[in-house]
């Protein structure tokens, strides 16, 4: 009786984990009554990385329009300096070509979802805290509000090519439990500085998301050329 | 012995406080720059510092370091870097350079296996015994990225103009080989710039991502430099400029080719002066007819403007009165009144175009003959301006409502004038309104009934030729040729809107004008009395002739001129009516003789025959 509870029990949650898992774009394999058009997964690479493109080419104007506001005050005390106080730190991600390309695309793909779902709620609060500042300039604000508002689709993106590329449908996996939330950041500096690290860091993120993500599309295409150092 | 112990003492106490530095003393110049290290003193000697530090590919990078003015410590070992990058959370342990590059400068170089990106890097110059910290760096290598030239710059020539002056080209070159482009590790874009030898200023291209751009507009017979850098994309530092590139194109000059260019310019310009000398010389004329179209303004021969004025109604009255001016005109051969013809006993008929030729050519007779009767004032509307001629053999109704509106005299076979507002062709000529003309030919080009004239055929003989001015509305045409006049607008308003009937679709009528200028208050009354046959629905008919009935108020704005155009058939709204008996021969229209017979009619506009203006005219 207990047994047949707990594999009901068990049944009924594999049933909603997927569920409740993350949206996904429109089941075709049932046949919904909605016709979906699917992409074809270059063409996805392709749409990803522009985003990632655009959102890292943004990311990088905010930090030097930024930089520009606070120009009066001494930035990168000696203390902070080169140390990494990014928020996403917990999730390893090797920083050379080499070491990358030893690392499977499930997960690389996994660390590059978990960069992006990290960076919604403190970009949302960037969005915020800068208008606390003086003399913030409109495109800064812009820009912020641009790229808060650009990640939840980009995560969508990686969501998509996930699914496909990995063939895998609910994403439940022991990397998420580890995700570094925003609120238990240890470091807490002053604002300005903090402010400036989150963008910083931020801008390495994307960049980091690009890089990844490119390196993946190349070894989708040309298995072998890509693999080869 | 004193002193000395004391002289001791501060030297050790010195010692003692310059060792809390953890820096040793050996002579006094030491000491020197010891103080000026610890309290901050810029030295008067340059300091060995970083100079540069480089990463060409994202995967290596360098340092390099210049000992500034100690050039004792140029020799291998004295000046030594330590770097650590931090993982994680992790401050990560200070390690030597893992390979100094002796050169010209000194380097210190990390291969692949010491290079993280999107680590920190903290650098140290220090001296051999590590005690003497010169100089420190920290960054992150992706930062410090200058990517090599691009390389094997070459161009191909797409096409020259035709003049022979211009030639586009397609350059293209390659990424440089340390840079791992096609693996995506990094991305780089490139920045074209060229110019002619002898210019100082390069034009700088937009930034390109592909290896190949497309040069246009380049000038035959010119040698060109082209150089290339790049960048990574997102960053900001560039690349040295590759190696120049030269492009030249050899064209022959063909002398025709400047030729024609400046000749057609020449003419264009001599063209344009002899215009303007026209414009000028002719003045107004020229001017006046192109620029400004002829605005009708209220003119009736003989009849000076200004009486049409408010205030001077005696004065018109008598000059209009005289029937002098237009009697001789009526005894003219050209009165539509006179020779219309009409057949009244085929109403359902349709008028085939043979009808509509015979009115057409009445039309064009008339209209040749008209244009003695016209002033020269090319502000006076009336249905014989020259270009009536022009008027193709269209459905008369058609032809006549199109074009000009002021030519719009006639109504259409189905009974209908244009814009009875507008119909009123005195009135809207002395009011000098061309946009009410417009309305008339718009509405006239629709070639439907628009407004439907009522149809007064049957009232032809109970109409009073009082009723009736200059301008006779033609209510039908029959198949044979003849055109109905009808007797003139009513006031009733059982006359004007009323449902034509279908059957009763084909009849042309003359629209006669309201001239009030030569209708009183008898007059009006009769308007009024007139009964109305075939009404249609039509507000702005009624409003006419309501302005027809109180035309006496109108007077003074009514076209005087329409006395003058006895035979000018302009359109409705039109308050009188006399039915066309037919087209003869020499295409004239005879009135209907049952109309004609009505003699006490007053003033007649226009289609009376020379007997009734007799009887009219007092």
């Amino acid at each position: 009786m207990i047994i047949f509870q707990v594999s009901t029990w068990f049944f009924v949650l594999s049933q909603t984990w997927g569920t409740l898992g993350y949206p996904l774009e429109c089941k075709d394999e049932q046949g919904s009554s909605n016709r979906c058009i699917s992409i074809p997964l270059d063409k996805l690479f392709d749409r990803v990385i522009q985003h990632v493109e655009l959102i890292s080419r943004v990311s990088e104007e905010c930090c030097s329009l930024f930089e520009e506001m606070l120009v009066p005050f001494p930035l990168q005390p000696k203390t902070s300096r080169g140390v990494n106080i990014c928020i996403t730190k917990a999730i390893p991600v090797p920083g050379s070509k080499s070491e990358i390309q030893q690392i499977s695309d499930k997960w690389l793909l996994h660390s590059v979802l978990m960069l992006v779902q990290t960076w919604i709620e403190p970009l949302t609060y960037l969005q915020e805290t800068l208008n606390r500042y003086d003399d913030v300039p409109d495109a800064l604000l812009n820009k912020t509000k641009w790229v808060s508002d650009k990640l939840p689709s980009l995560e969508q993106g990686i969501v998509l090519l996930i699914k496909k590329m990995l063939q895998e449908g609910f994403l439940m996996t022991e990397l998420q439990q580890t995700l570094t939330h925003f609120n238990k950041q240890p470091e807490v500096l002053e604002s300005t500085l903090r402010d400036y690290t989150l963008f910083n860091c931020f801008k390495k993120d994307a960049h980091k998301i690009e890089t990844i993500l490119k390196l993946l599309k190349c070894r989708r295409n040309h298995k072998l050329s890509c693999l080869l150092y | 012995m004193a002193t000395q112990w004391i002289f001791l003492w501060l030297i050790s106490s010195i010692g003692c406080l310059a060792a809390d530095e953890v820096i040793t003393i050996k002579d006094a110049d030491k000491l020197l720059d010891v103080i000026n290290f610890t309290t901050n003193i810029p030295s008067s000697q340059k300091l060995p510092h970083f100079t540069t530090c480089r990463s060409p590919e994202q995967e290596t990078f360098s340092c390099w370091w210049s000992v500034g003015d100690y050039t004792n410590l140029t020799g291998p070992g004295m000046l030594r870097v330590f770097y650590k990058r931090s993982f994680k959370n992790t401050g990560g342990e200070w390690n030597e350079c893992p390979d100094y590059r002796v050169g010209i400068e000194n380097e210190c170089y990390f291969n692949t296996t010491y290079t993280s990106i999107w680590v920190p890097y903290n650098l140290e110059l220090r001296s051999e015994n590590k005690d003497v910290l010169y100089d420190e760096r920290s960054f992150n290598v992706e930062d410090i990225v200058i990517p090599d030239p691009p390389v094997n710059l070459n161009w191909t020539l797409l096409n020259t103009s035709q003049t022979g002056l211009h030639y586009d080209i397609l350059l293209r070159w390659e990424a440089p080989p340390t840079a791992d482009v096609a693996k995506g590790w990094i991305t780089l874009i490139y920045e074209v710039q060229y110019r002619a030898v002898n210019d100082t200023e390069w034009k700088v291209m937009e930034h390109e991502k592909e290896s190949y751009l497309s040069i246009y507009g380049l000038k035959t017979n010119t040698i060109y430099e082209i150089r290339i850098r790049c960048l990574q994309l997102n960053f900001d530092k560039f690349s040295r400029f590759s190696d120049i590139v030269y492009v030249y194109n050899f064209v022959p000059v063909t002398k025709e080719s400047t030729f024609p260019v400046a000749f057609v310019l020449i003419f264009i310009v001599v063209g344009v002066a002899i215009v303007l000398m026209l414009i000028i010389f002719t003045r107004q004329h020229r001017l006046m007819m192109l620029l400004l179209p002829p605005v009708p303004i209220p003119k009736i021969k003989g009849i000076d403007p200004e009486l049409l004025k408010k205030g001077k109604l005696d004065e018109l009255n008598s000059i209009l009165s005289n029937q002098q001016t237009y009697k001789t005109e009526f005894t003219n051969d050209d009165l539509w009144v006179e020779f219309i013809e009409l057949d009244i006993d085929d109403p359902d008929e349709k008028l085939g175009h043979s009808d509509t030729h015979r009115l057409l050519s009445l039309e064009h007779l008339k209209s040749g003959k008209s244009l003695s009767m016209k002033d020269d004032d090319s502000g006076r509307a009336s249905c014989y301006e020259p270009e009536i001629p022009e008027m193709d053999s269209l459905p008369f109704n058609v032809n006549l409502m199109e074009g000009n509106p002021e030519k719009a005299c006639v109504l259409n076979s189905e009974g209908t004038v244009p814009n009875p507002d507008l119909s009123s062709p005195n009135a809207t000529q002395a009011k000098a309104e061309p946009e009410k003309a417009k309305i008339e030919s718009s509405g006239s080009e629709e070639n439907m009934p628009v407004r439907p004239y009522p149809l007064i055929q049957t009232q032809m003989s109970n109409q009073s030729w009082a009723n009736m001015d200059f301008y006779a509305q033609v209510s039908d045409i029959t198949p044979a040729g003849g055109v109905l006049l009808s007797p003139g607008q009513q006031c009733k308003s059982e006359k004007t809107p009323e449902k034509e009937k279908p059957a009763e679709a084909k009849k042309y009528q003359f629209a006669m004008t309201s001239d009030s200028a030569y209708t009183s208050e008898i007059d009006a009354k009769k308007l009024s009395a007139i009964p109305a046959t075939n009404e249609n629905d039509q507000n702005p008919e009624k409003d006419l002739s309501k302005e027809n009935c109180i035309s006496t108020e109108n007077q003074s704005e009514e076209s005087p001129y329409t006395a003058n155009e006895t035979t000018v058939i302009t359109m409705p709204p039109v308050s009188d009516y006399t039915s066309v008996h037919m087209v003869d021969s020499q295409h004239s229209l005879l009135l209907n003789p049952t109309a004609v017979q009505t003699k006490d009619m007053s003033m007649q506009v226009g289609y009376l025959t020379p007997d009734q203006m007799s009887s009219i005219m007092p």
